[in-house]
């Protein structure tokens, strides 16, 4: 799994196209130079897409995942650990990287 | 009190498997064209058969600065019904194109003006095989017959041409 810290900030990858389209999230990622429609694409649930909507390149980790445990009244450490999870995903699928210079 | 959140979680899509309407296709191929890079889909319909068939995969590319030409395959929307539609330029007139289905008993598409041109068909797939899409000095042939509404016509008899061929080398 990808190295997260929780004081970085992350921004979604260039390699990827990402849409909300009809209330879903799709994530295209961008395979040897291609938009593939018929290849692997990628969605998020709701707590999801709160997360993604703010990777803004400005907002640590730890802000994010404070927002979201506001958000759903939730236990922070409980946020914190479920939010550097799914980063490391992202991470470890190349769908975000850290913000340069943050 | 808000209920208890899900964990947030990534699931992966099959791309082949995705329901997508032509609206939600049609902002795809838009942002990744609009980065200068390819877009691959399946395409629906037989407006292009032979050359492209339902289920084909299309391969697209952006336009960057040259116009398509005669006889070229674009994916453009459409102007009447705003959707995604792959035909052939079968005429120029400034920017806009006279766009036409090899196989579209209705006729052309009208001129479409540049702007709604999004890419080029640059491949064409079925079951993993490249089809031939009379895109090399073939495809001028090919426009000027869809114009004059020979194409389809001529495409129909040679198939039946081809059917008693077939049947008589196996008798």
């Amino acid at each position: 799994m990808a190295d997260v810290r929780l004081d970085a900030v992350y921004i979604p990858s260039q390699d990827v196209v990402a849409r909300v389209i009809e209330g879903e999230l799709i994530i295209v990622p961008l395979v040897a130079g291609i938009g593939d429609l018929e290849d692997e694409l990628y969605t998020l649930n709701e707590p999801g897409r709160v997360v993604w909507a703010r990777l803004d390149g400005v907002t640590s980790l730890r802000a994010v995942a404070a927002a979201l445990a506001e958000e759903y009244q939730a236990a922070p450490g409980e946020i914190e650990a479920d939010v550097l999870g799914l980063m490391g995903e992202l991470l470890t699928r190349r769908m975000v990287v850290e913000a340069a210079g943050a | 009190m808000k209920p208890q959140a899900p964990s947030p979680a990534l699931y992966h899509i099959r791309g082949k498997d995705l329901p997508i309407s032509r609206a939600a296709l049609l902002e795809l191929m838009r942002e990744v064209l609009a980065r200068g890079i390819p877009f691959r889909f399946r395409a629906r319909g037989w407006s292009m058969t032979p050359f492209i068939r339902d289920g084909d995969v299309v391969r697209v590319a952006p336009l960057r600065i040259s116009a398509p030409a005669l006889g070229e395959v674009v994916a453009f929307i459409h102007p009447d019904a705003g959707e995604v539609i792959v035909h052939r330029v079968i005429g120029r007139r400034g920017a806009s194109c006279l766009i036409q289905g090899d196989n579209a008993p209705s006729g052309a598409d009208g001129f479409v003006p540049g702007e709604n041109i999004l890419g080029r068909v640059t491949r064409v797939e079925r079951e993993g095989r490249v089809i031939w899409l009379g895109l090399g000095p073939e495809r001028y042939l090919i426009a000027l017959l869809s114009r004059s509404g020979l194409l389809l016509p001529l495409r129909l008899r040679l198939g039946l041409l081809w059917r008693a061929l077939g049947k008589r080398s196996v008798r």
